[in-house]
């Protein structure tokens, strides 16, 4: 578990103080067993199970979505992740990319 | 055939409006809804002097910009109550970052405790959610954990040394897409 309910109060951050456990899925068909995602993470959630990534350690995961963009199969899912707010999409450019799309 | 840009520009900026010193304003003006082009316009700017000064200077970008974040967080700390238990401290830090950066206490889970003494020093991980730093460094495409992330480590560590009375550092161990982690070291 991330998190649990030691001295450690709320913060901002983490308003609700509630025990956070992020859960993993990795889409085995997708996943080309590239190991980008177990060099990636410095928390060692994942490990190469044959050719297949596997979220081995979860409840160390810290939400950081770094495997999710290094992914180029784009096979992992994450459940529970605290989202940022992202501030830096151009709306100009996300209308111009619907357009075309 | 239509008005000149400079007719049509000058009769925008024209108003009736009457502007007296003792009127104060009570809210930041304009909505945020309306502020995107502003936002993203201080980002890029922000990203391409602190790039530019990469080129310019080096590694020794990183130790400009720290020096800048800190002296931010001395100044915006002194005037937040004075704590020496690290928890409340931390507690202060998130109201003096409310709004900008958030963040939470972090360990892996083969640790008990969050707050680790360890040879003289205290220290603690810390997941950084939202980050304006990262937020500009994405709206450029610029790698994050360079001098613009060292604005941030010297902001937090220039307010925490303002709220302990302490020496501390900010290490980063992550940089992330969501989220970053870092170590504070208090001494």
């Amino acid at each position: 578990m991330v998190g649990p309910a030691v001295a450690i109060t709320p913060f901002h951050g983490n308003p609700s103080g509630e025990m956070r456990m992020i859960e993993i899925r990795v889409d085995e068909e997708a996943c080309n067993g590239c190991g980008l995602c177990v060099k990636d993470c410095p928390m060692g959630v994942f490990e190469l199970r044959g050719s297949v990534s596997s979220p081995v350690h979860p409840e160390n995961c810290m939400g950081c979505l770094s495997c999710h963009e290094i992914c180029p199969a784009q096979a992992l899912e994450h459940r529970g992740v605290v989202p940022c707010r992202r501030m830096y999409v151009s709306m100009k450019v996300c209308r111009m990319l619907n357009r075309v799309i | 055939m239509g008005e000149s840009f400079i007719d049509e520009t000058r009769e925008k900026f024209r108003t009736d409006l009457v502007f007296r010193v003792e009127d104060v304003p009570m809210r930041c003006d304009p909505p945020a809804e309306e502020l995107e082009q502003t936002l993203h316009g201080l980002m890029q700017l922000n990203g391409y002097i602190i790039k530019s000064l990469e080129e310019i200077a080096g590694r020794g970008a990183n130790a400009v910009t720290y020096r800048a974040g800190k002296k931010f967080g001395h100044e915006v700390a002194k005037y937040f109550e004075k704590k020496d238990n690290v928890e409340d401290a931390l507690r202060e830090l998130s109201y003096i970052l409310h709004g900008q950066y958030t963040f939470e206490p972090w360990k892996p889970s083969d640790r008990d405790e969050y707050i680790v003494e360890e040879n003289g020093s205290t220290f603690i991980y810390l997941v950084f959610h939202d980050c304006i730093v990262r937020q500009s460094c994405r709206r450029i495409g610029q790698e994050q954990g360079g001098p613009l992330c060292q604005t941030l480590c010297g902001y937090v560590v220039g307010a925490v040394e303002e709220i302990t009375g302490k020496r501390g550092k900010l290490e980063i161990i992550h940089t992330g897409p969501n989220a970053c982690l870092k170590k504070l070291i208090l001494k």
